[in-house]
């Protein structure tokens, strides 16, 4: 498993833990190998507006000196014209002039410094200040892209990053001319609209003079627009709190992006997180209720509801995974010991924070946290209240990723609230494929109140359960 | 030992492996693992026992056991081993030699072991990791009883 | 791993080590680590069995392990060595028996029973160990003679 993967996995639920838990594995890998870094990114920098920046070199075709380019008349003013690439006719973009920083203007027959970019369906070429060199950088160094770089919009920036004290911003070249942004298309004669539209998902972001004649306004309510919005906060929710948009949480994801749009907008707000504390503020109505604390009687009451009760089964197994400094786990200790009074109980519970996880056995909490309906099982010690052995010894705590291979028995029942959402997809997909060895037939899974099982053929949700609550079908 | 009290100091560190004037004891060392067996053996000549065998599992322990008796004072007899344990060897040899005195080299964390070997008739024991004081102490102790 | 293994393992490394070399001993971060793990160079290992089954992994170059064995026959009043032979070898193992052997008793204490496994030694260069389906802890320790890396892998008995 690459550093990158345990450095982004965490199973943090609250706000904050996430980044806990990122920092944690983060730290553990250095201390491990001695870190020289290693060279996993190249860009290939220059200038703009005297700053300085970079683009992947997957992005860059060769670097240019463009020499005579052909105008295109009825182009914004960044179209600088057209190039005959050894044949292929490119778009050439001034990139100074498209995020409105200073250019210096050169004699016509002086030639542009610039770079041949290349994306997925096409190539076009982009003017720059100076091209300076191909820099080569750890991925890890990258940095999430913060306002205080805010030349050029955010969303077109995939990170900062500090190499020989200087400082790169690295521009998302795939975003910023986003698929059919196809500047190619500009030069379809049967389109009629004005010369911006085939930019217009950046229409907003340009200097008015940029954007004439189309009123800035209208691109700014347009769908692709709005989609650019989404996937950039899809994006940064990633980096800012380890939040990974998949098929688990897709629905809520888009239901909370049109609230929060609102929200912002009618605050006059900018739609993009543009910090960690923006991320949680989005992420707040996600977690499941009494998340990082014991349970309520009201949730305790509901989380019975979809126990199995009538059957008095005489073995049952749980497993809680992501199960945090034990709070969770406890409670659904408790849970089970009233709810299958008559049941052997056995409970894995795992954590692949260290921290938190450490402290879950011996858990150590003030009188009153712990609802009416559990006291009986609390007893008083010399730093604080702890539950009794009896419930104590129901569970089996352990330091534990779950996307490493698991040696737990078949279970009845599976707890993993709010943790799927917080793991890259690869690994979440991983993790729902063993939560699926491990359920015995018609066991059931509890994810948390957002989140949706996305294997339907295995999964059926509970009638009448609170949303999240599967059934392993027969 | 009133006697041993009545010789001056000096010659006192030479007694220790010796059970009369010229007289080493003989020891046989069964442990599996070399550095072991070299630390105790060279813990014990340097005290005057003569070093008479060693044997790296309790099977060739009980053979070089046989071997040598009676001209064998002393086993220091390794409890964790391959082949066959040092509990079933100490057995092995009881069962030949009920007076044999056999002292038990034990590993952290094995105490049910331990008992067990005393019960079966070990003279002592001594839990790794071992050092000069805690070897002689026990080996003494085992040789007077 | 369960929660409880984990210090007794990290305790005894650290004060066997400090106390039979006589050295300081930097602790890394833990951290989980499946699928198959590069040796060193010299690589004892112990087995555990009991409630649990499981191993205990001791990682480190030629180099250092030279240097630690003896240290250690040093401090024992023993005879150097100039390679890794024999002896070295067998120094190398107590010193990972000593580590596992105090970790179990610590184990004991808090009403885990385990039981050792005589150990083996490994010596090569680029070995890899891989146990297919077992996740391990890794306790990185560092000491003057060089990195020692200690990879624990237990599981309960279901």
């Amino acid at each position: 498993m690459s550093s990158e993967d345990t450095s982004t996995r965490s199973f943090g639920r609250v706000p904050g833990a996430a980044i806990e838990g990122t920092m944690i594995s983060r730290d553990s890998e250095r201390g491990v190998e001695d870190h020289t870094e290693t060279i996993d990114y190249k860009m290939v920098t220059f200038s703009l507006g005297g700053k300085d920046y970079g683009i992947d070199i997957m992005n860059v075709k060769e670097i240019a000196k463009f020499h005579t380019f052909t105008y295109v008349p009825n182009a914004p003013p960044f179209v600088r014209g057209v190039y005959n690439l050894r044949g292929d006719i490119i778009s050439i973009i001034d990139l100074r002039l498209m995020f409105n920083l200073p250019a210096e203007q050169k004699d016509d027959n002086q030639p542009e410094d610039g770079l041949i970019i290349r994306m997925e369906n096409h190539m076009l070429g982009v003017i720059v200040d100076n091209v300076a060199r191909v820099v080569g950088i750890s991925r890890r160094a990258i940095q999430p892209p913060h306002p205080i770089f805010a030349d050029i919009n955010l969303k077109y920036i995939s990170g900062v990053v500090e190499h020989e004290s200087r400082l790169y911003i690295i521009l998302d070249v795939e975003r910023i001319f986003h698929r059919d942004g196809g500047v190619s298309e500009r030069s379809d004669p049967g389109r009629t609209e004005p010369d911006t539209r085939p930019m217009g998902q950046f229409g907003g972001e340009f200097p008015a003079h940029a954007t004439e004649p189309q009123p800035v306004t209208h691109s700014r309510a347009s769908g692709d627009e709005r989609q650019v919005d989404f996937e950039f906060v899809r994006e940064t929710l990633a980096t800012f709190a380890g939040f990974h948009a998949s098929e688990v949480n897709r629905q809520w994801l888009r239901r909370r992006f049109e609230d929060w749009r609102r929200e912002r907008e009618s605050v006059n707000k900018d739609v993009q997180l543009a910090s960690t504390e923006d991320a949680e503020m989005f992420l707040e109505p996600f977690y499941s209720p009494s998340t990082n604390a014991f349970w309520s009687e009201q949730y305790v009451r509901r989380f019975a509801s979809i126990l199995p009760a009538a059957e008095h089964p005489s073995a049952f197994t749980a497993w809680n995974i992501g199960c945090g400094k034990g709070f969770e786990t406890y409670s659904l200790a408790l849970t089970l010991r009233d709810a299958l009074p008559e049941s052997r109980l056995k409970i894995w519970a795992n954590d692949n924070d260290l921290l938190g996880v450490s402290t879950a056995p011996n858990l150590v909490f003030s009188a009153g946290v712990v609802p009416e309906l559990f006291r009986r099982y609390v007893v008083a010690g010399r730093n604080g209240y702890s539950f009794s052995h009896e419930i104590r010894d129901l569970i089996v705590f352990e330091y534990h990723d779950v996307t490493n291979p698991s040696a737990v028995p078949e279970m009845d029942l599976i707890v993993v609230r709010d943790v799927l959402s917080f793991m890259p997809v690869d690994d979440q997909q991983a993790v729902i494929e063993r939560i699926g060895e491990k359920a015995k037939p018609g066991a059931i899974a509890v994810l948390g109140e957002n989140e949706r099982m996305p294997v339907p053929e295995i999964w059926e949700p509970i009638e009448q359960a609170p949303s999240g609550v599967y059934r392993k079908v027969e | 030992m009133k006697a041993k009290q009545d010789f001056p100091a000096i010659n006192e560190r030479e007694q220790i492996g010796l059970k009369a004037p010229g007289e080493p004891y003989r020891v046989l060392i069964v442990d599996d693992s070399m550095f072991v067996t070299k630390q105790i053996s060279q813990i014990l000549s340097s005290e005057g026992f003569e070093v008479v065998g060693t044997a790296a599992d309790g099977g060739e322990g009980v053979e070089k056991y046989k071997e040598l008796f009676p001209n064998v004072d002393l086993v220091t007899m390794d409890i964790t081993m391959p082949t066959m344990d040092g509990v079933t060897a100490l057995e092995k040899i009881i069962e030949f030699d009920k007076n044999a005195c056999v002292v038990m080299i034990s590993a952290l964390g094995k105490q049910d072991l331990v008992k067990k070997s005393l019960i079966m008739g070990a003279k002592n024991y001594i839990v790794k990791p071992l050092d000069r004081k805690k070897v002689l102490e026990r080996i003494v102790m085992s040789l007077s009883a | 791993m369960r929660v409880e293994y984990i210090n007794p393992f990290v305790e005894s490394a650290y004060s066997v080590i400090q106390e039979v070399l006589n050295v300081e001993v930097k602790r890394g971060e833990l951290y989980l680590k499946s699928s198959s793990i590069p040796v060193l160079g010299v690589a004892a290992i112990v087995g555990l069995a009991g409630d649990v089954e499981g191993r205990v992994l001791f990682d480190m170059t030629r180099e250092s392990a030279l240097k630690v064995a003896n240290d250690m026959l040093k401090s024992m009043d023993m005879d150097q060595i100039d390679s890794l032979n024999d002896m070295g070898r067998a120094t190398i193992t107590e010193l990972a028996n000593m580590i596992t052997g105090q970790a179990v008793t610590k184990l004991h204490n808090l009403g885990f029973k385990f039981d050792l496994t005589p150990p083996a030694i490994f010596t090569g260069d680029n070995m890899e160990v891989s146990d297919p389906g077992v996740e391990a802890l890794i306790v990185p320790m560092e000491i003057p003679q060089g990195k020692i890396e200690i990879n624990v892998a237990i599981r309960e008995r279901t």
